[in-house]
């Protein structure tokens, strides 16, 4: 066995080597890459609910209705997404699958030519089986809700989170339309609280930057389009993953399993050990 | 019955020497009593290249190199039966095969592992870290996502740094005028045939020269000095059970954290599985930010630290090329960290901490601050090796005990 003396040197010396590190790396810790979602800062934050059926439910049926004429699901497959959707197929192709050629087992290959469509918009809407995994769930739950009207680009919309998309706000029927705005608000002084003048009054400043909707311009209010685009998100972060509740479910067996083992493995160990102590 | 079982095993066994072998280097074979956990990397790193190898295979069954390479992945990891099982064990593998081999080398460097007689084992050993990081490197293309190609478009155009032949390396190495299919299915050839079996050659001849000179231990004590009359030593037991059963603790644990890395978190916050790799190669889109996958950031990080392209380049050989020598260098009369003096233990913790920090930088973009880390580092990494004739003969070190 380790002397416990032997040991307090050996932990004053991780400790040094630690200290020593971190104090390293700490040095080297600044922002060099920007914001993850651009102009609009840090993402909003999505948190998946994968086992949430009618959440997933109507996040396809979303994609299929406003989004699916120009982003294809290459990698995924029809009737794998009925099934893992708990949508009886009949029920499935009846009602979200709007091309009549299409087969069960097809993959969701888009209803546009990627050529054609590369001309119309100068680049072909990409396919979007992975891009929950390309840009996190966030970034997508933040980007679908920060478009807005910019009357300088294309197709008279802009998006704070993707500066210059090349993408028309599909959903702005639903949505609205959203525009930046500025506001007054108030100046916080060094203690925290809000600067007034001598009559007790709030000093503001205008800051710009704010996304606003244009009231009764859009058929959902911000709740509604809210839960919509997580919806939409969700499903986007199943087709990414589609295994990832089936994973972690076994997952779960996998990891006791070894545990039992290490914990046998190690009773055993001790046993033999006594051979030679 | 069990009397034809063993007249069989005899006609064998005076063919082929089963007994013989299994006695050597199993049940006969003798390592020191006393280790700790640092002596388990060698063995974990054995098992994770058998589940390479293993998951190896199968994705070999799922996988179609070429221009199809980004779609047979989606295809295996999808259409498959338990297809994501198969590729998350070997992506999983690939980070856990350098976590625990890292490990292993830094124990050889806490520990003297190099010394007199280990030096063949020691350079063998450091042959297979050189060949994993090429077969590391070559597997990191097969995806042909985004951070494949121009992972690769970087590494390959090293190459063309070099003087006079350059070029043509280059284009010989690629297969064709930039990287395409043609390139992946060359490295797909080399990274499932040529270079595992150069691997196992090394992992062979790195064992029968352990088994050879012996094992080490902690406290550097020659346990061969002391034997009983069968030439025994005495500070030894047997390698089966005693160690075989060491040895399965530490498989446990370690397969404990590689099921949860697999099943819960495979791409180990992007540092594992590269986001951008999600996306397919596309030479006409270079990514915002080209980083390597963690296991070879402390090189990228020299690479970078040396401002001419061929500089970096015979800087980051340099780096690995160096622990060849390091039986060499070390001049010190006692072969552990327990017993050497102060300056040993100062260098040490010194490089440790470079080689952590130049991984670090290696994963995130450059600034003017970053980059004088990372010369401070670099330095700091030569400095430990270059220095280490001088600093191991003038410290004072303590006696070394006569038994274990």
């Amino acid at each position: 066995m380790i002397s416990l003396q032997k040991l307090s040197t050996d932990l004053l010396w991780i400790k040094g080597f630690f200290i020593i590190l971190f104090s390293f790396l700490y040095f080297n810790l600044e922002a060099a890459e920007g914001a993850p979602c651009k102009d609009y800062g840090e993402c909003d934050e999505f948190k998946h609910t994968l086992n949430d059926m009618s959440s997933l439910q109507s996040g396809a049926s979303t994609f299929l209705t406003y989004c699916y004429g120009c982003h294809s699901l290459e990698y995924s497959r029809w009737n794998r997404v009925a099934k893992d959707l708990d949508i009886p197929e009949e029920i499935f192709f009846d009602n979200l699958v709007f091309d009549p050629s299409v087969k069960p087992g097809d993959l969701m290959a888009g209803s546009m030519s990627k050529i054609e469509s590369a001309e119309w918009f100068g680049v072909a809407p990409p396919d979007l089986t992975l891009v929950t995994r390309l840009h996190g769930s966030d970034w997508v739950y933040t980007y679908l809700r920060t478009f807005y009207e910019d009357s300088s680009k294309q197709y008279g919309v802009n998006n704070l989170v993707y500066p210059g998309a090349a993408m028309p706000n599909v959903l702005a029927s639903l949505q609205g339309n959203q525009q930046l705005t500025c506001k007054e608000v108030p100046i916080i002084a060094k203690n925290g609280g809000e600067k007034r003048d001598d009559f007790g009054n709030t000093i503001t400043k205008q800051k710009c930057g704010f996304l606003t909707v244009e009231d009764g311009t859009g058929s959902l209010n911000e709740e509604e389009f809210d839960a919509l685009i997580y919806d939409l998100t969700n499903f986007l972060t199943y087709v990414g993953d589609p295994d990832k509740v089936e994973r972690e479910r076994i997952g779960w067996y996998v990891v006791f399993f070894f545990i039992i083992f290490t914990t046998l493995s190690s009773l055993l160990y001790r046993e033999y050990q006594k051979d030679y102590h | 019955m069990s009397d034809n079982i063993s007249k069989v095993f005899n006609w064998v066994n005076h063919r082929l020497p089963i007994q013989n072998t299994y006695e050597r280097h199993l049940s006969k074979h003798p390592v020191p009593k006393k280790v700790n956990f640092w002596y388990l990397f060698g063995a974990l790193a054995a098992v994770v290249l058998i589940i390479q190898i293993v998951s190896g295979i199968w994705l070999i069954m799922l996988y179609t190199p070429g221009e199809q390479a980004f779609a047979s992945i989606e295809y295996m990891m999808r259409d498959v039966d338990y297809g994501w099982a198969i590729r998350y064990m070997h992506t999983t593998g690939a980070s856990m095969f350098f976590a625990v081999v890292y490990l292993h080398m830094f124990r050889g460097l806490l520990y003297g592992s190099y010394q007199k007689p280990k030096e063949l084992v020691w350079i063998f050993g450091c042959t297979i870290y050189l060949a994993m990081m090429a077969e590391g490197f070559l597997g990191y293309v097969l995806p042909y996502g985004q951070m494949s190609y121009w992972g690769a478009q970087v590494i390959i155009s090293l190459f063309g740094a070099l003087p006079y032949i350059g070029e043509s390396l280059e284009l010989w190495i690629r297969g064709d005028y930039y990287i395409s299919g043609i390139t992946v299915n060359r490295f797909f050839a080399l990274h499932v045939v040529a270079l595992p079996l150069v691997l196992i050659a090394l992992v062979f001849l790195h064992l029968i020269a352990l088994h050879e000179v012996g094992a080490g231990n902690p406290e550097g004590v020659d346990i061969e000095a002391h034997t009983d009359e069968d030439g025994v030593p005495l500070d030894s037991v047997p390698f089966f059970p005693y160690k075989v059963l060491n040895a399965l603790v530490g498989i446990g644990v370690f397969m404990t954290v590689f099921a949860i890395i697999m099943f819960f978190f495979p791409e180990g916050g992007g540092y594992f599985i590269e986001y951008a790799n999600y996306e397919e190669a596309n030479p006409l889109v270079t990514p915002d930010h080209i980083a390597p996958v963690w296991y070879y950031s402390p090189y990228y990080s020299i690479l970078r630290a040396v401002p001419d392209k061929l500089g970096g380049f015979a800087a980051m050989g340099a780096a690995v090329a160096i622990f060849f020598v390091v039986p060499w260098l070390d001049r010190s009369k006692v072969a552990s960290i327990r017993y050497k003096g102060i300056l040993s233990k100062i260098a040490l913790v010194l490089f440790g901490i470079s080689f952590l920090t130049l991984g670090y930088l290696g994963t995130v973009s450059v600034t003017e601050h970053r980059k004088t880390m990372g010369v401070i580092c670099t330095f700091i990494y030569f400095s430990y090796f270059l220095l280490m004739p001088i600093y191991t003969s003038i410290e004072k070190t303590k006696p070394v005990p006569d038994r274990l």
